[in-house]
Order: C-alpha cells, then structure tokens, then sequence
C-alpha cells in the first residue's frame, strides 16, 4: 500500500508486518558542476512537492493518467535525490529491511537494464535500505554515480533516451519489496530487551522543448557515493507484497498551470553554495562492498557532454568548485542526523 | 461559549505555571489581540475571536488549531472549502462516518494509484 503524505511516499506492507514501512522522499539539491571531477555528496534543501495525478485528470497528458502515480515538478537542469527512511521494529531491535528498485524512464538506475518486476542479483537492480540511506545518481563505476538531472523529454539527454533512442517514459518509477516475513524473524530474531534508539530562479528554456511538460532525468556531474551490494539472499525478498509507483517529472511552468501553485525556488549554484562555506557529505560503511558500474550506464553521455556535441548551452552555470566544509558521515545515521543544507 | 474561555484559560495557566511569558498581557501581544479582550473572552464574557486569532492561540499554547476551532464552534475556513466544493458527497460521506470508530476511519486513507506503465 502506497500513501502520499506532506510529500512523503509511505510504502507499507501491513499483510507481511504490520509496521514494515519505508518512505522515500525527493529532495531538492544544487547541481553539482558536470565537470571531470567527483564530488562529494550535496546537501538537501527540502523536499519536492508531490500531488497525485489523479487529482489533476482533466489536465494532464492520457499517458500520465494511464501510468496512474505522482507527479512533482523540476526546472530543466535541476538536480535531485531520494531519501530512504526503514522503520524500527522495536521488538527485533532492527529497521525492517527492503529492496529499492530505481528507474528513470524505464531504465535502471543502478544496472542500466531496462525495467523489469521483481529483482535480480546479477547484475543487482536494486539497492536495500537502510544500508542504502539515499540515491544521487546512475551508477557509472564502482563507488561512483552520474547525479539525477532533469531534462526535457524529447531533447536526447536523459538516460532513457541515450540507451534506448526513444523519449517515450521519463519520469522516475520506483518499486519497493519488504523482507519475507519468516526470513526476517530468522535473521533478526525478537530481542528482550527494549531499546529506544534509532539507527538512526531562473528556468533555463531550450527553445525546441519548453512546452514538453515531461522531464527525464539525465546524466550531470560525477559524485562518490557507493551503491552496496545485497547482504542477504536474492530470495529474501517478498516479491508478491511489493508495491510500485510511477512518479511523474513534470516541468514546473506545466506544474504551476495545473496545480496553481508556484514550484520551489531553484537550488542555489555549486559555486554559490560552496563559497557560503556550506556542508558537503560523505557516507561510507566500511563493512559493506558496493557494486560495480553498469556498462550502459557508463557509456551514458553527460549534459555537458552532449551539449558540446550538439553545439547547445544546456547547463548553464557549471564552473567547478573544490568543496571546503565536508561532512563525514558513518553507517548507522544517529537519530535525527540529517544531510541539510542550511539556505 | 464559556467552555472555550475555560479551557483557554486552563491551558494558559498550565504554560504560566512553567514560563512567564503565558501571562494574558504577553499572550494577548503575541497573538494581536487587547489583553483585556483576551481576559474576556477567558472569562465567557465576549465569543470566541476570529479562526485568525484563534488559529494564533493554538500556535502560541502548542494546540491543535482544528480541535481548539472545533471548541469554539467553528470549522477552519479550508475544511469548509473543501466541503462547499464537493457539498454532497462529503456531507454523506461525514455523516456515514459519524459512528465509525476512530480506528476504522484512520483506515480510510487514500492509496497512491497504480496504473499500467
């Protein structure tokens, strides 16, 4: 069962745990400079607005209506990341673990495969929370991801139309799975005692596409961020309970116009930010192994890229920065940690 | 509506007890209202004030706005939006709930549709 509540995607499976549940919300984020440099993580500046699709069905394309889902709105060239948020299961002691499918128009963002149901372990089209706290990126190489950044669909730069040639999904589709309920009392059996702690402005036009109100999400600037391999079995996962959702990246002037509210203010610039003295972020768990690069994903194209190829001005803004206030953060986030910025 | 103005005033004193600055004088300030008013309509002497001031109050004493309204005999200006945009279906769809227990109507939430991809 999926729930939206104050922007939040709530997944709950109350037939497999009554309190399994995992949300995953969208933040917004500065772009960070497509550039030859990795950087490190960028903060989130809040949370994207999500409405359902069906509350604007008189005004959307039939497509979207048909995917059914939600929609939020981004600026071409605006960046994002998913959080991932697991609940505490007091009696075990432990945050219910699920697997996270990501796609971006159909293609997975971790093994560049097109969308399937279910899970694979090899090559691995998932991630699992809460080892995996957020997602920035497709995978291009072990321990290193290309950062989601919205493009107009149509404009050859998202993901999905550099693998597949074709512009004819977008948006983002996410599915969730929880643990079998049995292999999960087997591997965290009940504890006694009962803890309580927790792990825990500008819209940059492009003259052929401005009135597309679909966004992709294409390939921008490098980051380090480690996608962890699966600890658990491939079969762990209860496949039959996952729930999946549709998530529509509509173009925030199209956003406006149907829902009459004014989308969030853009991320500032990397440069700005960075010169503010504002925190960058590193996660890292030495006791996991992360994932290897997906081929296709590594072959992907990034915004800069491209744009040269096609003559174009697609990021504006992109002078490289060296990010000064890091934060680092280690696995197991304390209660209340969050990756903010402060703007 | 001496009900609203006791229980004001009930909660008020609670605040007081702990930080002086819940006295009527600085309470009436923060919310933008005359202390002696304020005093008033604690006292059941005046009606409650406006879903503005009252919408205050609830902020400033850590209430919840709806069920301090609700005190007050009033209904938040977007609830009665909502139902003036759809009359019929939410007045039979409030008063079909009006006996269902507090559980089984948190369990009337809204999925997020799935449709073919």
């Amino acid at each position: 069962m999926i729930e939206l509540a104050s922007d939040v995607l709530n997944f709950t499976f109350p037939d497999v745990h009554p309190e399994a549940e995992l949300q995953i919300n969208f933040q917004r984020t500065l772009r960070i400079p497509d550039d030859a440099n990795d950087y490190p993580l960028p903060p989130g500046l809040g949370t994207f607005p999500i409405q359902h699709i069906d509350d604007h069905a008189a005004n959307v394309p039939s497509s979207w209506l048909q995917h059914g889902g939600v929609m939020l709105p981004m600026f071409q060239s605006e960046a994002m990341w998913l959080d991932f948020d697991s609940s505490w299961i007091e009696q075990n002691d432990v945050a219910y673990p699920f697997a996270i499918k990501v796609a971006a128009g159909k293609q997975c963002a971790i093994s560049g495969e097109p969308w399937n149901e279910g899970v694979t372990g090899k090559p691995q089209n998932y991630m699992v929370a809460p080892e995996q706290p957020w997602l920035d990126g497709f995978v291009v190489e072990k321990g290193c991801i290309r950062q989601f950044v919205a493009m107009p669909l149509g404009s050859g730069y998202s993901a999905e139309e550099q693998i597949t040639g074709e512009a004819q999904h977008g948006g983002l589709q996410l599915a969730v799975y929880p643990m079998k309920r049995d292999v999960f009392e087997r591997r965290f059996p009940k504890v006694r005692r009962m803890k309580h702690i927790q792990s825990q402005d500008v819209c940059y036009s492009m003259p052929e596409c401005c009135s597309a109100p679909d966004m992709g999400l294409a390939p921008g600037g490098r980051m380090k961020q480690e996608i962890y391999n699966d600890p658990y079995d491939v079969d762990d996962w209860d496949i039959d309970a996952g729930g999946r959702c549709f998530v529509h990246l509509c173009n925030s002037m199209t956003w406006q116009s149907l829902t009459g509210e004014v989308p969030p203010h853009p991320a500032p610039t990397a440069k700005v930010y960075n010169s503010s003295g504002l925190p960058w972020f590193d996660y890292y768990d030495d006791a996991m192994t992360a994932v290897g690069g997906s081929p296709s994903l590594a072959k992907l194209k990034s915004v800069t890229q491209l744009s040269a190829e096609k003559r174009d001005a697609a990021l504006p803004e992109n002078e490289s920065v060296t990010p000064g206030n890091l934060v680092l953060c280690r696995k197991g986030l304390k209660q209340g940690q969050v990756r903010e910025g402060f703007i | 509506m001496k009900g609203f103005g006791d229980y004001l005033r009930k909660v008020r004193e609670q605040r007081r007890a702990e930080d002086a600055t819940f006295s009527v004088r600085q309470l009436a300030a923060r919310v933008g209202v005359e202390p002696s008013y304020l005093s008033k309509v604690e006292r059941g002497q005046q009606p409650p004030p406006s879903e503005k001031t009252i919408a205050a109050l609830a902020r400033e004493l850590d209430l919840d706005p709806d069920v301090l309204l609700a005190m007050a005999g009033k209904v938040s200006g977007d609830l009665q939006a909502i139902i003036r945009n759809r009359p019929k279906l939410f007045a039979d769809l409030i008063r079909q709930l009006k006996d269902m227990p507090d559980h089984a109507v948190l369990r009337l939430v809204r999925e997020v549709r799935d449709g073919e991809w």
